[in-house]
Order: structure tokens, then sequence, then C-alpha cells
């Protein structure tokens, strides 16, 4: 018996401050985030890669899954880099992202990295939620259609990501997606965002509208252009990984 | 909820995978744990899948999203260890069997862990039609603890119930777990109390006639009721997880 599939093992490599925790998106895998997590290590810096509940596994996982589960995944996250680092970073793409922003308006993080995280979901997502508590239970899955994003292919060849969304989880992420924009003003922590121009989901302007609503001193926007959204992933990943990196030493004091 | 959160103490190359029972909470064995770390483990702690939080987060949980939960701690552990031991208290001893038979782990220990359903009539007559039955009852109400160390019952934390569809999923993963005990391969420390008075002690004489490609050892806990992680022979179960531990290294 085994039930994560390759690619939603989640991961933890040991390391200096802080510790950051890395949540990746919906209907994505801990697999998502492995690259980041991997530079960040060979920067002396621990990483933790979470896998949310229902992913990772089978897509029909997810059509019992609820937004308070991923939470709980996420706060176990913490609660094991809390037992070897003082201080923890939250880093998420996409729903991740939403996730990383609902840890850190709850508890004391060192810092906030949000990454390609939807202000609004694009169409049909967004017409239907009214319905979807009834719909889903008739159309359990959709299979996106939109044409890909992706600039680097071989990379998306690689992603690991559920070919269908169950429409029940697509309504818990719009659950949290409400309840994350009541949070903002609760968020003090340095937070920093990037956003890609090539993102069809989520480009800059999402992101200008957290900024403007976070409740940090300190907070800023990166825009990167090359990718789609996936950034941790795609073409302009390096570009990514040295923001992330520049940010959390910032946090902890440069040892360079 | 508080003690609901899994833990880590980071230390030597040998990871201790340690996971709780049903409707349990990691902090059922957070002792054991730090047992291990201050002799020099690395130790994680698992939050099993809907538990830990509300009783009704369980009730939609199936037995292999556990086991994915106890997965996911294999492989946090296994990045930064040489070799990865399971130690799993009641349920928690069923799913590492089940994990020690596809993952290769050094070691595993059980402690109070059931072999089948426990001989409860109720259960018993239930349990055929506990799909239907949980519709209407969601859940049981636990009887109060009979520990034999009150003072550690105190700071248990737990769910006060049984969600029927999680029993279920108990009994699911029981019959899972029986048809693949063959296929332990690795050295086994099975631990129960002679005074359990949830599962019987005979479950462990069981278990270990069912492990027969596994050397077994066993160790009879004379004191203790069902949670002999911290229950009051808890610290001679400890010294005996340690030990065992101790044997894999020298391996």
């Amino acid at each position: 018996m085994k039930m994560l599939i390759p690619g939603g093992e989640p991961f933890f490599y040991l390391g200096g401050e802080p510790g950051c925790l890395l949540i990746h998106g919906f209907p994505g895998a801990p697999e998502e985030m492995r690259w980041l997590g991997q530079y960040l290590a060979a920067q002396g810096i621990t990483s933790l890669g979470v896998r949310l509940f229902g992913h990772g596994t089978r897509p029909s996982d997810l059509l019992r899954a609820r937004k308070e589960d991923w939470q709980a995944d996420v706060e176990g996250g913490l609660a094991c880099l809390q037992g070897c680092t003082e201080k923890q970073v939250a880093i998420g793409l996409s729903m991740g992202g939403m996730l990383a922003m609902d840890l850190a308006a709850n508890v004391p993080l060192t810092g906030l990295v949000v990454m390609s995280t939807p202000w609004v979901l694009p169409p049909p997502a967004d017409l239907l939620q009214p319905f979807l508590p009834v719909l889903e239970r008739v159309w359990r899955y959709r299979t996106p259609n939109e044409p890909s994003d992706w600039i680097d292919k071989q990379a998306e060849a690689l992603n690991v990501n559920y070919p269908v969304q169950p429409l029940h989880a697509v309504g818990q992420l719009l659950e949290l997606l409400r309840l994350v924009k009541t949070e903002l003003g609760q968020i003090k922590c340095p937070a920093h965002l990037i956003y890609s121009e090539g993102d069809p989901v989520a480009p800059p302007p999402h992101g200008q509208s957290y900024l403007e609503q976070l409740g940090s001193d300190q907070k800023e926007l990166t825009r990167i252009s090359g990718s789609g959204h996936n950034i941790v992933r795609d073409a302009a990943r390096e570009i990514v990984f040295q923001t992330v990196v520049q940010f959390v030493h910032s946090l902890v004091g440069d040892p360079a | 909820m508080p003690g609901g959160e899994p833990f880590f103490f980071p230390g030597n190359g040998t990871g201790c995978l340690l996971a709780h029972g049903f409707t349990a909470a990691p902090q059922e064995v957070r002792e054991l744990g730090e047992f291990l770390a201050r002799a020099g483990y690395s130790v994680l702690g698992v939050r099993l899948a809907g538990h830990g939080t509300r009783w009704q987060d369980l009730s939609r949980t199936r037995w292999t999203d556990w086991l994915a939960s106890l997965e996911d701690g294999y492989y946090l552990l296994r990045e930064g260890c040489d070799q990865v031991v399971l130690l799993g208290s009641s349920t928690g001893g069923d799913l590492s069997l089940i994990l020690a038979a596809q993952l290769p782990v050094a070691g595993v220990v059980t402690m109070s862990t059931p072999f089948q359903l426990p001989p409860i009539t109720a259960l018993k007559l239930l349990y055929p039609i506990l799909k239907p039955v949980s519709i209407i009852l969601p859940m049981l109400k636990k009887g109060p603890p009979d520990w034999r160390d009150p003072a550690a019952a105190q700071t248990r934390v737990q769910y006060n119930c049984y969600p029927l569809r999680a029993v279920r999923q108990f009994g699911l993963m029981l019959e899972a777990m029986r048809s693949l005990l063959g296929d332990v391969r690795v050295p086994t420390l099975l631990m129960h109390s002679r005074q359990d008075g949830f599962i019987p002690y005979e479950d462990m004489r069981r278990l270990q006639g069912a492990l027969v490609n596994s050397s077994v050892t066993t160790y009879s806990v004379e004191e203790s009721n069902h949670i002999i992680t911290c229950d009051i022979s808890r610290h001679a179960v400890f010294d005996q997880a340690l030990r065992f531990v101790q044997g894999l290294d020298e391996v």
C-alpha cells in the first residue's frame, strides 16, 4: 500500500535560519516547490515543502477536502520547522499563497512570500461560485481547457498536477480566498509578492491589490516576465529563486 | 487543538517516525519522542489526517488519508536520515506495519496495536451497517478514561467520541493490514499491556503469528491500560523502544 504518487512526497531540507515553509498550489503537489527548496538549501536555508490534503494522491481525495484540512497541514509544517529553527517564513504559490497569508494573519512569522496568487478567479469559476454547492454534486470534475501558458515546455512536462479540478475543491479554494481577504490587515510581517506579466490567471495587478491591503509596514511587489502562472517552475524561475533568497536573507541578516 | 500539532526534533542519522492512534493526537507519542530525541535520534511525530482538530474532520477521512499522513512523515524525515524506524501507538502501529510492507524502513515498533476489531458486542452488531447508521448517528461518546495514572489521563488530547464513519474506515484498515503482514521483512518489536481494557493482549500474539517474515520481539507491559505511551508503565515502554532502536543501529 502506498498512497503518494511520484512528486507527491513532501520534503524537508535541514539547514540554517530561517525555516522556510513552502506551500504548493491547487491542484498541485510538493514537487512544484522542490526546486525552490533545493535552491534555498544550497544557500544553507532550511526548507520544508508540505503536502496539502487531497493533493499528490488521487483527484478523488480532493472531493472530501475542506480548506480547514489545508490550513491544518500548513500549521503542521510550521510546527515541524519550529522544532529546528528560531524564525519561520511562509512561501506560497497561487493557492499556497492564500494559505501563507492566512497563516501570517494568525501566527507570528518572520516573513511572507506570495507568488501568483489570484485576487479573483478567472471565468468560469467566479461566475459559478454561488451555484457551486449544488453544481458540484452533479458536475464533479472540471477538465481545464485553457491554452497552456508555460514558456518552458520541458518544465511543463515535468510538472506534477492533477489533470482535473474537483469542483468541490474549487469551492473550498474560493472560500479560502474570501477568508484571506478579510485577514489582510492583520498581517504585520515583512511581505514580498512576486507576479509574472505572462500569467493569465494572476498577472501583477492582482499582486497590486494584495499589496495595497496588507497590514505590513515592509511590503514589496516584484514583477517578472518570461513565465506563465507557475513561476517557481517556468522559464524565469531563477529570477524568482534569487528574489526569494534575497528577501529571506534580508530578514535574518545576510551572512555575506 | 493544542497538542494536535506534529513535532520534529533534529538529531542523528537514525530517524524515528512516531504515529498516534485513532481519535488521538500527536501528544500521545510526544513524551516518547522527547525521550528518543534526548538519546540523540531524529524524531518526527506526524498528525494523521482528520486528527487533532475537530471530530467532524475525522468523519470525512478514509484510512488511506491516515496512511498518506504517515507516508508524508516518512519522506520529511528520510531526507536528513540514513534510516527510518517506525513507532506507532495503537492504530498508528497498524499504519506503520502497512507502510513497512511497502517502503524501506529499518524496523517497526507497535504499541497496543489491534489485529482485529475489539470484541465489543455493540461494535460487532453495528459494524456491517455502520455506513447507513452513521447518517442518523454520526458519533458515539466515549466512556470515562480508565487509566492507572489518572494524572497522565488529565493531559490527554483526543476527541471525546468515535465518529462512526471513521470506525468503519478503522475496520477496513485492519483488513488491509492483515493481508500485508507477510510482506513485513524488517525486525519488529510488539508491546502490549496485559491489562489493556480496549484492545485485548492476545492481539499482540495474533500479530506475532502473522508476521511470518519478520524477526519479532515482544514485550508485555504489566500495569498500564491501552495508552501505554502515556499511562503508568510508560518509562518501561520508552526503555524497550530505545533498546530496540539501538539494536538496529548496531546491525
